[in-house]
């Protein structure tokens, strides 16, 4: 009941902007003043769905992707033809907000298209962490690798390969023995939901897109401050050589484990060695209609050998989803993804397994526009998981979205 | 007696009510069209619509404001007299998508009129409008195309691209030709208007004036001011 009264409270807060009467009856405009220096934009999303007992699609906030309230303000602040601050402020089921983005962009030179951005700053790796525009997610779930918490942590490490293993398909509260005791969710492959800290440089050209950043978490991981010794590398290309088609290419490597959970593991002066090393690949065609998008992301962590039955290799995940959205009238549109999340073997007492429990996602949905930047989506998924206390699971969700 | 009386004022009634329906105003037969001419003063010149801030872009986005749009208003007669409203052919007009803009941010046309939207940007638009009098969604396309829209009833269309969220245009459809653009002085000349008494409106970015009436004179020229915003 809190929950809906502060849902209401903010919608009517961000609906009451006072605008001119136009053909629409809400807002569909960003808040421009001092001659168009600040901006502001906002999103508003009310989601309620099926109870997800089975924590299939739970974030890093540890909230469901499915019932969920979300809001968040962006702001652009133009300091001449250098220098901006960008910034986003975010809550979600009403907790405490947190600054999601804030980072100053520098142009050295205004004529170049290359930018340098230092702070808070978005995700070099991979595609959908980028998708805020919010027709960009056509369903209310999210793609496993970027959502899906596994069992592996960066603050706590399994002793062997029977308690990483204990927790298959247990990410939204992994418990292990070194490091920090207490029960914490897990790591997804790359979060969408969280923004690493550092200094990004991007050079755009008419074909080629590239972007390289230092930052002090992972992609998995992303920090505001450093908790080791090591600092993540990313890069991306992205090529777009005719209109609707993008291709692009992402890798991202550094430690993840922190500083803490590294010396209870192996003692110190080893936290730079257990790294994560992520590769993604992604796809975009669109033409008229419709738009289709595939996106793979493969992680390697490296986790400390400490006791019997070792983890003697490093804990490997590919995530791969295929998604597509069609048009069949104004304002009407179908979508689906199919995904899934598979996991490498690791050997324990009982013999090989999968580290954590394989996923499956099937996910179809409609969305409506009641106006422009009022969204009305409906959709329905499948997960199969081989492993955990519910291995099957069918989730219903209804989300309204309205942004300006 | 009473069936007679009755008969009578059914008779002044009907007369009453078909003069009601005809045009507020007096045309005289064989008389010279006359104009009507002003200026549109905007007391504040609407923003121009700003990007969302999307934090998530990787670089600076392409700038593509252009604030003279802003400046055009368009005034026309509200009600139009009889004979205003005969077409020979199929008017054509073009909205063209270029710098991630519409040009031109405001189209005023007739209904019948065919709307071309042809796109000059190397990149992908996605046309579309979920306004009443016209919707539509012309999916995505890319350079050197183009795809039409007629549109059949008058209003007022807003429309969008579904990519670029800061790119809008108006489209104002009349079912009349009585109705003009302002220059970048605010400016505007209603030519062809046949003498009488009418309602003149103003509008600038949605925002309409209220009626005003103006007399045109036989073969002259009728001044009228507006103040907007």
């Amino acid at each position: 009941m809190k929950l809906v009264r502060r849902a209401a409270l903010f919608a009517v807060l961000a609906l009451g902007h006072s605008v001119p009467a136009r053909a629409q009856a809400l807002p569909s405009e960003p808040i421009a003043f001092a001659d168009g220096r600040v901006t502001i934009g906002g999103d508003v999303s009310v989601s309620a769905g099926s109870e997800d007992t089975g924590f299939f699609n739970y974030t890093d906030y540890e909230h469901s992707a499915l019932r969920l309230f979300h809001a968040d303000l962006t702001t652009s602040i133009g300091m001449g033809g250098h220098f901006s601050l960008l910034g986003e402020l975010s809550t979600e089921n009403g907790d405490h907000p947190e600054a999601y983005a804030l980072y100053l962009r520098i142009r050295p030179w205004i004529d170049r298209p290359f930018d340098i951005q230092a702070g808070r700053v978005p995700p070099t790796f991979g595609a959908f962490g980028r998708h805020v525009y919010s027709t960009d997610n056509p369903l209310i779930g999210y793609p496993l690798a970027y959502q899906y918490l596994t069992s592996l942590r960066a603050d706590a490490l399994p002793l062997n390969a029977d308690e990483l293993l204990s927790m298959r398909g247990r990410g939204w509260l992994s418990q292990f023995s070194l490091g920090n005791r207490e029960p914490a969710a897990g790591l997804p492959l790359a979060t969408a939901f969280r923004w690493d800290t550092g200094v990004q440089v991007h050079a755009a050209g008419a074909i080629v897109d590239a972007t390289a950043a230092v930052t002090a978490g992972t992609v998995s991981n992303p920090l505001f401050k450093d908790d080791n010794s090591g600092r993540q590398i990313a890069g991306r290309v992205s090529v777009h050589p005719i209109a609707g088609l993008l291709l692009g290419a992402s890798a991202a490597r550094g430690p993840f484990v922190s500083s803490t959970a590294a010396r209870g593991a192996v003692g110190d002066g080893h936290d730079g060695e257990f790294t994560q090393t992520a590769l993604g690949g992604d796809v975009e065609y669109s033409h008229a209609y419709y738009l289709v998008r595939a996106e793979a992301v493969f992680s390697e962590w490296k986790v400390p050998a400490v006791g019997a039955p070792v983890i003697n290799t490093p804990l490997r995940a590919l995530g791969t989803y295929v998604e597509g959205r069609y048009k069949i009238l104004p304002g009407l549109y179908v979508a689906g993804r199919v995904d899934h999340l598979g996991f490498n073997d690791v050997t324990g007492s009982l013999g090989p397994q999968t580290w954590d429990a394989p996923v499956t996602r099937i996910e179809i949905g409609a969305g409506y526009s009641i106006q422009r930047n009022l969204l009305l989506k409906v959709s329905c998924q499948r997960n199969t998981r081989d492993g955990g206390r519910v291995t099957r699971s069918t989730l219903g969700a209804v989300q309204l979205q309205f942004w300006l | 007696m009473i069936t007679k009386t009755r008969r009578a004022a059914a008779i002044v009634i009907v007369g009453v009510a078909a003069l009601m329906c005809l045009p507020p105003r007096a045309i005289v037969r064989g008389a010279r069209n006359g104009a009507i001419t002003g200026r549109v003063e905007l007391r504040r010149v609407p923003a121009p619509v700003e990007r969302r801030p999307n934090v998530a872009d990787l670089g600076t986005p392409a700038a593509s404001i252009d604030l003279s749009d802003r400046l055009t208003s368009v005034v026309y007669l509200d009600s139009a007299p009889r004979g205003a409203f005969e077409q020979v052919e199929t008017p054509r007009a073009v909205m063209d998508q270029r710098g991630e803009r519409f040009v031109p941010h405001v189209l005023a046309i007739t209904t019948g009129t065919i709307v071309d939207f042809p796109n000059s940007d190397r990149i992908y638009h996605n046309v579309f409008s979920l306004s009443k009098t016209r919707q539509f969604d012309l999916g995505r396309y890319a350079a050197g195309h183009s795809k039409p829209v007629r549109f059949d009833r008058a209003g007022v269309v807003r429309v969008f691209c579904d990519i670029h969220s800061h790119m809008n245009a108006f489209i104002l459809v009349f079912s009349h030709p009585f109705f003009s653009l302002t220059d970048n002085e605010g400016r505007y000349r209603l030519d062809n208007v046949p003498p009488g008494t009418y309602n003149v409106i103003a509008w600038n970015e949605g925002i309409s004036s209220e009626a005003r009436p103006v007399v045109v004179p036989d073969g002259g020229v009728a001044e009228l001011d507006f103040m907007l915003r």
